[in-house]
């Protein structure tokens, strides 16, 4: 079995196959952003990208990577450094503990990357999902503003 | 006549209405395993800072690092001290085997008990690394000075940093730390970090995910995955169990039993996760607990007789009536850290053992393992890994111990990560409790009596860390964590505050704030209840009422008042309510909350919070401000959302699909407000908590004209 894992193809072991993604990108992988925060889909610390779609990969079993692109939050900065949705995330310094904030990078990257014209009725469907407990809410709505400002700078 | 014996030993032991301090120090001592309790020394922090032959400083953090932003304070402190940038910082997290017996990180301490100690070992280094320099310089001292990269003479860099380190690492001694006179209190005109805002430490690896930062980061060779077989129900115990049908599972790799202790171990996740499936475990199930049960066995209206603990007890309070008498009740709740308890144990080849653990107390953690296992001190290292949100979850041994015996029994390194039904069932949560408040006023409207009778679950001598014994043995005192917060910073005539700690059959202990939160919450209901029964502005009520020594307090209060325009706000009406709160915490940092409630078809929303908050010296105002929001998102929690339900003798949720917190949309912003009203740092990580909860259910009463006797509140 193959995936495309952050824009490399990478050969996934048979008898990892029934493997939660969320543990073949940690486990055998070595990935550190994904993260488990609780294994069956409630908090979406493990969100990754598959084919565009933000997923929760401790839900999805290995096969549903299979053949088709993966990003992680390793994957997120290209070749002119921090993806703007990292940059606003140190600027506006959201992170506390840090443990979830994988899951709010993707998963608003995935939403917007979708639909750049997102109103706040769409971010809080996709948002109100990904859980904070140390309270980074207003930060991660600033981190949002600025992250869209700096792409719009970009283009 | 039991009730007497424990009165009469607090008596001679001399804990009484005022020894809330003396009590938490006398309790400790019962716990023989906890390492000692002092505050740092000098000598401690002649080991924590070192220059490194790679020209960069070295400080070792005694201290967890738990997104509280301890880190990159402590790294501002020394480099503002030293004169050199941020990024010749090098901090370690707490590491067993680098530093001395260092306390937990709890109560807000961190900043001020280390800061000023970091910043007399950077101090002290500044010296040596001039004094060391001279000498092969063959120059005067005082024609030298530290710059950004090293010793500078006149304009001229003389002697780099890792030409100075090259010979090896440059400490200091005790005497040098304890003769050093450090610029951060004594010259503000010199700080070029303190008092300036930045992200957390690490916060570059947190957003890209470059390196291991968490527990769960850390792969050791050989290393299995391993989990604990629990009963399912409170105060169940395992029977027997039959791990026949896991040997089809592949990856499975056995049961290991060991008295009462039973583990699997398998080579993946997956397969740990499949053998815990098909395990049969015959359980004799505990009492058949629920919510109302518990809430019974704390419900303050059927205590008989005085309540055991005195806490303050002045004047006569007389027998009229009083203008307020309420009864409030708050539940059982959770941490709720996104990060589950994790922990990675290694068993050496000379029978050392290393742990890998982001933990709130190291040596607690050491101390308990090496006892355990019949180990040295020295033979147990534990590595402090940054924690995935700590609010006193972390305070205890838990996956540490486990991850350990597994990796005793199977001979392997072992990774354990609990799953988040552990979480819910196995760890330890915010004690309920439920308080009664009479108050009442003058006609100049201050506050002229106070009765606050309270009953909790235990906090502080929570039965998740101590056997049958300790509870027995702790059972004759108060416990330090439920009283936290109980006294009163309004003056009253007549004044009394008394408690009782319950044990319950469901674990409880330490969870932001102590019994901080949940005092503060009563306190603050119960004083708007008085303003609205008089007639009075809650504003006017509290400044008239606030004792007068407490000038700080009364000062945040205006501020949060002034922020959100309080004088000037919209008059309450149905689907819009304001409310504010105010509090103290450990007597020394000073919070005061105005919130905006909106009625909306979902249900209360929050949609607008100021909060004024003194915690004196800020040595990073961004790492404050967020603390500042996290516990007014806490705040909003409590108010609105968090009750871990236990029902049938079992905690209910599995999940946060049954554990909601507040989410995105939940959380309006936040405007902060920081004032340094001492010139030294107070703490900042619980504070805020003692104003956002009662701020938020003081405008729904103001909205409804109901005042809120029981949390969550839930749906509109």
């Amino acid at each position: 079995m193959r995936i495309t894992l952050n824009r490399r193809p990478v050969d996934v072991p048979d008898e990892l196959a029934d493997e939660p993604l969320l543990f073949l990108l940690r486990d055998h992988l070595g990935l550190n952003g994904p993260r488990f925060g609780c294994g069956v889909g409630s908090c979406g610390a493990c969100t990754v990208v598959i084919d565009g779609q933000a997923e929760r990969s401790c839900i999805q079993p290995a096969t549903a990577a299979q053949g088709r692109e993966v990003l992680t939050l390793e994957g997120l900065a290209g070749a002119g450094g921090l993806h703007p949705f990292q940059r606003a995330w140190i600027e506006e310094s959201v992170p506390q503990c840090g443990y979830c904030q994988n899951g709010q990078i993707m998963t608003v990257f995935a939403l917007l990357a979708a639909q750049p014209d997102a109103g706040a009725a769409d971010i809080k469907a996709a948002m109100d999902g990904v859980l904070c407990r140390c309270g980074t809410q207003p930060r991660i709505r600033r981190a949002i503003a600025r992250a869209r400002a700096l792409a719009a700078g970009d283009a | 006549m039991p009730r007497l014996s424990r009165r009469r030993v607090l008596a001679a032991l001399g804990w009484g209405a005022a020894g809330i301090t003396a009590v938490a120090g006398g309790a400790f001592a019962l716990m023989p395993t906890l390492p000692p309790r002092r505050p740092p020394t000098p000598g401690d922090a002649a080991a924590w800072l070192s220059l490194r032959p790679d020209g960069v400083f070295e400080l070792l953090s005694s201290r967890a690092e738990m997104g509280q932003g301890i880190s990159i304070g402590m790294r501002q402190v020394a480099a503002d001290e030293l004169g050199v940038g941020i990024d010749r910082i090098r901090l370690v997290q707490p590491d067993t085997g680098l530093i001395p017996v260092a306390r937990s990180t709890v109560g807000s301490d961190a900043m001020r008990e280390t800061g000023p100690l970091v910043a007399r070992a950077a101090a002290a280094l500044a010296v040596a690394i001039l004094r060391e320099a001279a000498r092969r310089l063959q120059r005067p001292a005082g024609d030298l000075r530290l710059a950004p990269d090293g010793v500078m003479d006149g304009d001229a860099l003389v002697l780099a940093f890792d030409d100075l380190g090259a010979a090896g690492p440059l400490f200091v001694t005790e005497g040098e730390v304890a003769a050093a006179t450090p610029r951060l209190l004594a010259d503000p005109s010199g700080r070029r970090e303190v008092g300036r805002a930045r992200p957390t430490h690490d916060v570059e690896a947190i957003v890209t995910g470059s390196r291991p930062l968490y527990t769960d980061d850390v792969r050791l060779p050989g290393m299995v995955f391993g989990a604990v077989v629990r009963p399912r129900t409170l105060g169940g115990r395992i029977r027997a169990i039959d791990a026949s049908a896991c040997a089809a599972v592949p990856g499975f790799l056995g049961l290991h039993r060991d008295g009462a202790f039973a583990g699997l171990v398998a080579s993946r996740r997956s397969a740990l996760a499949r053998a815990m499936e098909v395990l049969a475990v015959d359980e004799a199930e505990g009492a058949a607990v629920d919510s109302a049960s518990l809430a019974a066995m704390v419900d303050v209206s059927a205590a008989v007789g005085g309540l055991e603990h005195g806490v303050l007890d002045d004047g006569d309070l007389g027998d009229d009536p009083f203008d307020v008498d309420l009864t409030l009740a708050v539940p059982l709740a959770a941490h709720a850290s996104i990060e589950p308890r994790t922990a990675v144990a290694r068993f050496g080849d000379d029978g050392g053992l290393e742990v890998w653990t982001g933990t709130q107390d190291p040596f607690f953690v050491r101390d308990s393992l090496a006892d355990a296992f019949g180990l040295s001190r020295a033979q147990v290292v534990v590595h402090g890994m940054r924690i995935g949100g700590g609010f006193g979850a972390r305070t205890i041994v838990a996956a540490e111990m486990e991850a350990a015996r597994l990796a005793k029994l199977c001979g392997r390194p072992v990774k354990v990560q609990w799953s988040r039904s552990d979480e819910f069932r196995a760890g330890f949560h915010r004690a309920p409790s439920s308080h009664r408040i009479r108050l009442s006023a003058d006609a100049a409207g201050r506050i002229t009596r106070w009765h606050h009778a309270f009953r909790s679950g235990h906090v502080i001598f929570t039965s998740a860390a101590m056997g049958p014994g300790l509870q027995f043995a702790t059972g004759f005192v108060a416990d330090p964590g439920v009283a936290r917060g109980a006294v009163p910073a309004y003056a009253a005539s007549a004044a009394r505050v008394a408690f009782e700690d319950v044990r319950l059959p469901v674990m409880t202990g330490p969870w932001r704030g102590l019994g901080a939160a949940a005092n503060h919450w009563a306190i603050e209901t119960a004083v708007d209840a008085l303003a609205r029964a008089k007639g009075l502005d809650p504003l006017d009520l509290r400044l008239r009422s606030i004792a007068p020594e407490h000038v700080r307090l009364r000062a945040v209060l205006a501020a949060a008042a002034d922020m959100a325009g309080w004088p000037v706000r919209p008059k309450d009406r149905p689907d819009e309510g304001w409310g504010l709160a105010c509090g103290i915490y450990k007597e020394m940092s000073f919070a005061a909350t105005v919130a905006r409630v909106t009625r909306t078809a979902a249900g209360y929303k929050v949609t607008g919070l100021w909060c004024a908050h003194d915690c004196g010296l800020v040595v990073n105002p961004d790492q404050v401000r967020a603390q500042v929001e996290g516990n007014l998102v806490w705040g909003i929690g409590m108010a609105l959302k968090e009750e871990l339900a236990v029902g049938g003798g079992r905690i209910l949720p599995e999940s946060f699909f049954d554990y909601p917190l507040p989410v995105l949309s939940d959380v309006p912003d936040i405007e902060v407000r920081l004032i340094e009203g001492s010139p030294q740092p107070t703490g900042a990580g619980e504070t805020a908590i003692v104003s956002g909860t009662a701020a938020v259910t003081n405008a729904i009463a103001a909205m409804t004209g109901r005042t809120v006797t029981a949390l969550p509140v839930g749906r509109a």
